[in-house]
């Protein structure tokens, strides 16, 4: 196997040359060009990645030197490694489907300069994620957004686009600022620029210096990640991208976010208090909630999904939060779950996300629209679209078999072993924590069973939702890997479980496979210090009984509460598979064999009362299936009803009941407008000294003058 | 207002409508008036001298179109017909509906059987023929349309949708029926609604159309009795009760005082138990069972006492033209009476338990509201107009058989909720007692029936069923055969204002409103 | 306590012994006229000629009687009057089997208006109540088509519904029976023949049991039931003053 030194140079070589391809290509195969280059990119990427994994230990490159800054450093390590694994498992089908995305660009912009910046912005993030100073970080993360930005705008046509894009591009400054200042403070309290300083002088750091760091780098990556209060940018930027980056952008770009969190927080300066971890853990769980509220009453798919990536974020953020708690509360080991919950859902996040945005895609470019309520009747033009989608949604509404219901038991486990901890309002919070986040669960299973049967299932409620037909194959080819990984991710999980073990082990400090994973299943000698009556109970269960049936690490999928709380909470995601394929083989195999020849199969239209013909527009909408839960949470969304009656001829007549309703996003409510109005009244004050008058000038200028002389006369 | 009133100002603001002799019914203020003046005469008639709208009756002559809006005085002795003539080739006739909304849907009907076309109404058409079944031009009520052979060729509307009037996004019609519920009468409902509450409620009648009044034609009286009698068999007695005094209004017979009472004894048992039924029909919508059982058991043995007194479980094949076809012994009616009593002290035992049942009230307090003034504006009639405050019952304005000598009050509530019908119900169902009582008492001896000749002429009679005020008109002619006779039933006056309840709440109290409203789909459709 | 549970106790067993033992009390069925001896006056009397003259006296169509009393009242020599509620009968043609054995004690009943008059409906109402209880005949009320074994169609089959009933019998999985009810669904009543009337429900949909009456009473809407489930023998729909040659039997 190659250094990665020399698989890294390989993929950002290919990255150039497919820039250069894509240029020189003729036009009508650009799409096809750059999906090759994408997809051999993130091969390229995925393999050093991997190398990463497997290898031992951190590998470090110095470059060249910037002068006064020093020397620029990348370095790999398993943290990286595991981010650089993901971003190429998205790019790879994001590349493959936009063969099919891309020619929608054609006829109005031109597909060079978007190839260019697709790949620039592999690299970038594979910059991002490689930098090992303060410097390289930053400006890594400044191209990177830039590049996001122009991807993002790059359907400039439509006014709310740019307008979609230029908020994203000032929240994304303000965030970048804010984690300059953070980086700064550790860089000024180290003396040096590098991570591996930063990192050691972490421990003699004061708690004032600790809260800022964690205040601005949580909040300033938490812009990318989309955590409340400062995402309104990004159900605005997702649905404004095109459909051929959105995958990408959902899939790739929100992890950095999470990643700079994770980098600074529990690697560069680990938390030592449980404070940071409770707001991580409060600020997650109201991301959760508020973003599958929107994403439950919304009817655009695009923006249902992009307000789900929200969701995610935030289940992702209790995660960490939990893991920052734990570590800070000597519970390694409860750290080390928590971690592996939260970056198991970012994977997982990452892989059915793309899986989604990839479906929406290929619907909205054969069907002309997103509008849940113009859809439905889908599964008939769009069969392998209608199949790919289904397992996205089932994914992401954590059912299993697929891999959501793995990462959000682990995340939930995790809040339960809170028991483990002594302070009673850390407790109380992680209780209503939990509470929230099953709701949430629960809300994302309406909100997903909504946009599949709107989008897919019943009749047709629009002339182009009924013509359309099936996408070309690339996408279905895409869809298909995605499909397939989600389900793998969610049927193997102890596969998955010890690779980001590894990934966690240097700032968890112990090992999460022993609680997860028991030994006679791990087949490694973690646990010497287990009670042998437990383990003959555990035995006893029967629960070993995979371990010599199928070759590799256990199929069970544990977790044990500590020494003092001895407690198993096994789920079995191979085993539930398993059962479920043979429940229904044997199901089928009772009623063939009971009822045999006997049976008499009529295949009929639904039963729709015995009405003459059942139309469209008497079939349920997404509006009419989400509203129940836009009146329960009527509190949230406050919005403004108006009702009007328009009568003719007379009164009683009634020609036309019209009933508007009018509701703002809670975060532009609470957060952007008054930032808003409260830059525009500073500005509107400030105005106030242009008179416009040139004696107003002149006078300003003498009391410059003035000041200026005042203050070197002083100094 | 008094009819000398309402003669004396009809006189003076339109002096170029004339009077005709009102036939079989002295007293009725007959005006011929031209068809221009229609909308202010009606519009008048209706707001200022406080009359009801009864109907619209329209006949095809040999040469002309006579339409003949029914008024009747709300509180007083009032009746007044607005009769309207056009040679038969101009079919137009201006629409008083938009002053009088009562008659919207009369209008409709016309439309629909007879082609006449009522200017000024928006939305004719698509009402008793559903236009996707059958196309337009059919006109089954004109002389030319044969009643017995079915229509060849159908050629419905292709592209046929429901009309829609609500604008709001994701708003979808959610359709109810024909075949919906356990054991529902067929009838369609299209909900429009955006997913929580009811926007708008349309219900699409006349599924169970079948004819009846086109059936009747060239019947002998004695035949046409029967689909009078069966075409709303719940209420079966009150409308036989209305035909045959329409008859021996036209011949001029003279019913006997024993048949009179014994006509109001059978009429409140029937009120009794059509009651007891509606009550139990709104325990079972709510889903208190033992209620519902409590009062099905009271309805049963109603039932049985009908069976027993008169030998059919709802009166059948006992009204005819003259008094009644059988005598009914004294003894008989008082242990008929007893029963009742019996049933009725049971019956205030129920209420005062569902008085007490909050969760029982809950669903219907408050609910399905029907404001005073809507009720008024679309003529409702019956329990559910008096819950919404219209004390109107014809029993007292427009006094027929014997009711005049009896004393009973008419009970009025006025929220509008279905907890204020529910309490009309439960009144009522207590004044029918008292008036059974009172006609059972002193029954004079004598025979119960008068001769009654075939004769022509035409008149209109009318009777406070159980469910509100129906109005039949009857013009025989000289061999005693139907000429035409036109129907117009409580149920069908209530369901055009059967949206004003439904309208604004949710879709779970649907089915309780419906319960509460009390109507019959088979009496509407006819 | 729930007033209500004390009330439900109190109130006792209130149901009919039938089909264990007869139902005689006062009311509960109007009866059917009997075919016996009798003047030929009587055969114009009856509106829809639900009376024949035949060999030795009358025979009477009970498919067609729709209680009108007027070959019982008013006249000299009235007919013979038959109580009892028995008067289900299996319809002419090829003889419908009764559902198998495992339907004996438990169908699903779909009840459909075809254009009923409210009074047979009203009747199939009271079999839900406590007098009747047909639950603990195994009976029982589903809104559904696809649960349904039995059709119970009340009305004679109006043109605006005859679709919605075709679409209801075709809705229904096999094996399933129709159970027509009422003098209008099995020749029309007084409303056939019209322009929106045809003569019965058996010319929309196969017809397996029929009932007569109008309405017939809660308890011939069981007999019937249990006919259709095979408990009960069918009875001959037309009686005469001799055995009818042209008896349909099961």
């Amino acid at each position: 196997m190659a250094p990665p030194g020399t698989s890294f140079a390989v993929f950002f070589g290919l990255c150039g040359a497919g820039i250069v391809a894509i240029w020189l290509a003729p036009e009508r195969m650009q799409a096809r060009v750059l999906a090759w280059a994408g997809a051999l990119a993130a091969l390229a990427l995925g393999w050093s990645g991997a190398a990463v994994l497997a290898g031992s230990g951190h590998s470090t490159w110095t470059l060249w030197s910037v002068p006064s800054l020093g020397p620029v450093t990348l370095a790999a390590d398993p943290l990286s490694g595991l981010f650089l694994l993901v971003t190429a498992l998205v790019y790879l089908p994001a590349s493959i489907f936009l063969a099919s995305a891309l020619p929608r660009l054609a006829p109005r912009y031109r597909l060079r300069g978007f190839g260019g910046w697709y790949l620039a912005l592999l690299g970038a993030i594979a910059l991002v994620l490689l930098a090992a100073d303060v410097f390289t970080f930053l400006v890594a993360w400044e191209v990177m957004s830039l590049l996001c930005y122009l991807l993002v705008v790059y359907d400039h046509e439509t006014e709310t686009h740019t307008q979609a894009g230029y908020l994203m591009l000032i929240m994304g400054e303000a965030g970048a600022l804010a984690t300059v200042l953070g980086l700064l403070l550790l860089a000024a309290h180290s003396q040096a620029l590098d991570f591996a300083a930063l990192r050691s002088a972490a421990p003699g750091a004061g708690a004032g210096l600790r809260w800022a760091v964690f205040l601005l780098t949580f909040f300033g990556f938490g812009v990318k990640a989309g955590l409340v209060p400062v995402n309104p940018w990004l159900p605005r930027a997702y649905t404004a991208a095109p459909p051929a980056f959105v995958p990408v952008l959902a899939g790739a770009t929100l992890n950095l976010g999470l990643y700079g969190i994770l980098r600074v927080n529990a690697d560069l300066q680990p938390v030592v208090s449980a404070g940071p971890g409770l707001v991580a853990l409060i600020v997650g769980t109201v991301t959760a909630i508020l973003g599958i509220l929107y994403a439950t009453t919304e009817n655009d798919l695009k923006t249902l999904l992009a307000q789900s990536s929200i969701e995610n974020a935030g289940i992702i953020t209790v995660g960490m939060g939990a893991g920052m708690v734990f570590g800070a509360s000597d519970q390694p080991a409860l750290a080390g779950v928590a971690y592996v919950a939260a970056l198991y859902h970012l994977t997982n996040h990452a892989l059915y996300k793309t899986l989604l945005f990839c479906g929406c895609g290929t619907v909205e470019g054969q069907t002309g629209t997103r509008n849940l309520d113009r859809l439905g009747g889908l599964i008939h033009g769009l069969p392998w679209t209608a199949l790919g989608f289904l397992a996205g949604a089932l994914a992401i509404a954590a059912l299993p078999p697929f891999n959501g219901f793995v990462s959000e038991w682990l995340t939930l486990q995790s809040l339960l072993a809170s028991a483990a901890l002594a302070p009673t309002g850390v407790k109380v919070v992680f209780a209503l924590c939990g509470a929230v986040l099953a709701l949430t669960a629960a809300l994302a299973v309406t909100c997903f069973v909504k946009a599949f049967a709107m989008g897919f299932l019943g009749i047709s409620r629009s002339p182009e939702a009924a013509a359309a037909r099936e996408a070309p194959r690339s996408a279905g080819f895409a869809t298909a890997l995605l499909a397939i990984s989600c389900l793998l991710l969610g049927v193997l999980p102890t596969y998955v479980v010890p690779v980001l073990d590894r990934t966690i082990q240097p700032f968890s400090g112990s090992s999460a496979i022993a609680a997860i994973v028991p030994p006679f299943f791990a087949g490694t000698a973690h646990h010497a210090d287990l009670p042998p009556a437990f383990v003959a109970d555990f035995r006893a269960l029967g629960a070993q009984v995979g371990q010599t049936v199928l070759p590799g690490p256990g199929l069970v999928l544990m977790h044990r509460g500590g020494a003092a709380n001895p407690v198993v909470y096994a789920a079995a995601p191979f085993w539930l598979a398993v059962v479920l394929v043979l429940l229904l083989a044997l199901t089928y195999l009772f009623v063939r064999l009971l009822v045999g020849r006997r049976r008499h199969v009529v295949r009929q239209p639904c039963w729709d009362g015995g009405l003459r013909r059942l139309l469209p527009e008497m079939t349920y909408t997404a509006t009419g299936f989400s509203n129940s839960v836009r009146v329960i949470f009527d509190a949230v969304f406050r919005p403004t009803t108006v009702e009007d009656t328009r009568e003719s001829v007379a009164r009683h007549f009634r020609t036309a009941i019209r009933r508007d309703r009018e509701e703002v996003y809670l975060i532009d409510r609470a957060v952007l407008f008054p930032l808003r109005n409260a830059a525009l009244g500073l500005a509107g004050m400030l105005a106030r000294i242009h008179r416009g008058r040139l004696n107003t000038y002149v006078t300003y200028v003498l009391l410059a003058l003035l000041a200026g002389l005042l203050l070197s006369a002083w100094l | 207002m008094s009819p000398v009133e309402i003669d004396r100002q009809l006189r003076a603001r339109w002096p170029a409508a004339g009077r005709e002799s009102a036939g079989a019914q002295p007293g009725t203020i007959a005006l011929s008036c031209p068809p221009p003046h229609l909308p202010e005469v009606c519009a008048w008639l209706f707001s200022e001298a406080d009359c009801a709208f009864a109907g619209l009756v329209v006949e095809e002559n040999t040469d002309t179109w006579e339409l003949r809006h029914l008024f009747h005085g709300r509180a007083g002795p009032a009746q007044v017909q607005v009769v309207a003539r056009q040679a038969l080739p101009q079919k137009e006739f201006p629409s008083i509906s938009a002053r009088v909304h009562a008659a919207d849907w009369q209008e409709r009907e016309a439309e629909d059987m007879f082609g006449v076309v009522f200017a000024g109404h928006p939305r004719l058409g698509d009402f008793i023929l559903h236009d996707d079944a059958w196309q337009e031009g059919v006109e089954p009520m004109r002389h030319r349309f044969d009643a017995q052979t079915p229509v060849e060729g159908r050629r419905p509307k292709p592209d046929w949708r429901p009309r829609r009037i609500v604008e709001a996004e994701g708003a979808f019609v959610m359709p109810v029926g024909p075949v919906y519920g356990g054991i529902a009468e067929s009838v369609h409902f299209q909900l429009e609604t955006v997913g929580e509450d009811v926007i708008r409620a349309f219900p699409r009648l006349f599924f169970k159309y079948r004819g009846v009044e086109k059936i009747a034609e060239g019947k002998p009286a004695h035949e046409a009795l029967l689909l009078a009698e069966r075409f709303a068999a719940t209420t079966a007695f009150a409308h036989a009760v209305a035909f045959s005094t329409a008859v021996e209004r036209i011949a001029g017979a003279e019913v006997p005082e024993r048949a009179r009472r014994l006509r109001v004894l059978l009429a409140e048992l029937e009120r009794l138990r059509h009651h007891v039924g509606v009550i139990a029909g709104i325990c079972e919508s709510t889903g208190l069972v033992v209620a519902t059982s409590q009062a099905a058991i009271l309805e049963e043995e109603l039932l049985r006492l009908c069976g027993k007194l008169t030998g059919h479980r709802y009166l059948f094949g006992l009204a005819s033209p003259g008094g009644l076809s059988r005598d009914l012994e004294d003894a008989a009616c008082r242990d008929a009476v007893q029963a009742a009593r019996d049933v009725v002290r049971r019956l205030n035992g129920l209420e005062d338990l569902l008085r007490y049942s909050s969760s029982y009230l809950d669903r219907l307090e408050d609910v399905g509201v029907i404001a005073r003034s809507d009720a008024l504006a679309h003529g409702l009639v019956g329990p559910i107009a008096r819950a919404s405050g219209q004390d109107c019952d014809l029993r007292r304005a427009q006094p027929y058989e014997a009711y005049d000598r009896f004393d009973f009050d008419i009970p009025v509530e006025h929220e509008g909720d279905g907890y204020a019908r529910l309490r009309v119900f439960f009144a009522e169902a207590r004044q029918a007692l008292r008036l059974m009582e009172q006609a059972a008492s002193g029954l004079p001896g004598g025979s119960v029936r008068s001769p009654c000749p075939p004769t022509a002429g035409a008149t209109l009679s009318w009777i406070e069923a159980p469910r509100g005020a129906a109005y039949h008109w009857l013009r025989l002619d000289g061999d005693g055969r139907v000429v035409r006779y036109h129907i117009v039933p409580p149920s069908f006056i209530n369901w055009h204002g059967f949206h004003l309840a439904v309208e604004r709440f949710a879709f779970q109290d649907f089915p309780i409103i419906l319960a509460t409203l009390g109507l019959s789909v088979a009496e509407n459709d006819r | 306590m729930s007033p209500w549970l004390l009330k439900g106790l109190g109130t006792r067993v209130k149901t009919t012994r039938y089909p264990a033992l007869p139902e005689t009390t006062a009311g509960v069925s109007p009866g059917l006229p009997a075919g016996g001896p009798g003047a030929g006056e009587l055969i114009a009397r009856c509106p829809t000629q639900a009376l024949e003259a035949v060999d030795g006296g009358i025979a009477v169509d009970h498919r067609r009687c729709i209680h009108c009393f007027r070959c019982v009242r008013e006249t000299a020599a009235p007919l013979a009057w038959r109580d009892g509620f028995e008067w289900s009968g299996v319809a002419a043609g090829p003889a419908s089997q009764p559902l198998g054995d495992e339907y004996e004690r438990s169908i699903h009943i779909l009840v459909m208006d075809a254009g009923d008059c409210g009074a047979c409906l009203h009747e199939v109402r009271q079999l839900n109540n406590p007098y009747y209880n047909m639950h603990r005949l195994g009976f029982f009320i589903t809104p559904t088509p696809r649960h349904a074994d039995v059709l119970l169609v009340v009305g004679p089959g109006v043109d605006h519904l005859r679709f919605a009933l075709e679409k209801t019998y075709q809705a229904m999985p096999t094996p399933k029976r129709v159970v027509a009810v009422g003098a209008c669904a099995l020749t029309g009543g007084v409303f056939a023949p019209s322009f929106v009337t045809g003569p019965g429900v058996a010319g929309v949909i196969p017809v397996d049991v029929e009932v007569p009456g109008h309405p017939p009473p809660p308890l011939a809407i069981l007999h019937g039931l249990l006919v259709a489930v095979g408990r009960r023998p069918p009875v001959p729909l037309v009686s005469g003053p001799v055995a009818p040659e042209t008896e349909v039997t099961a």
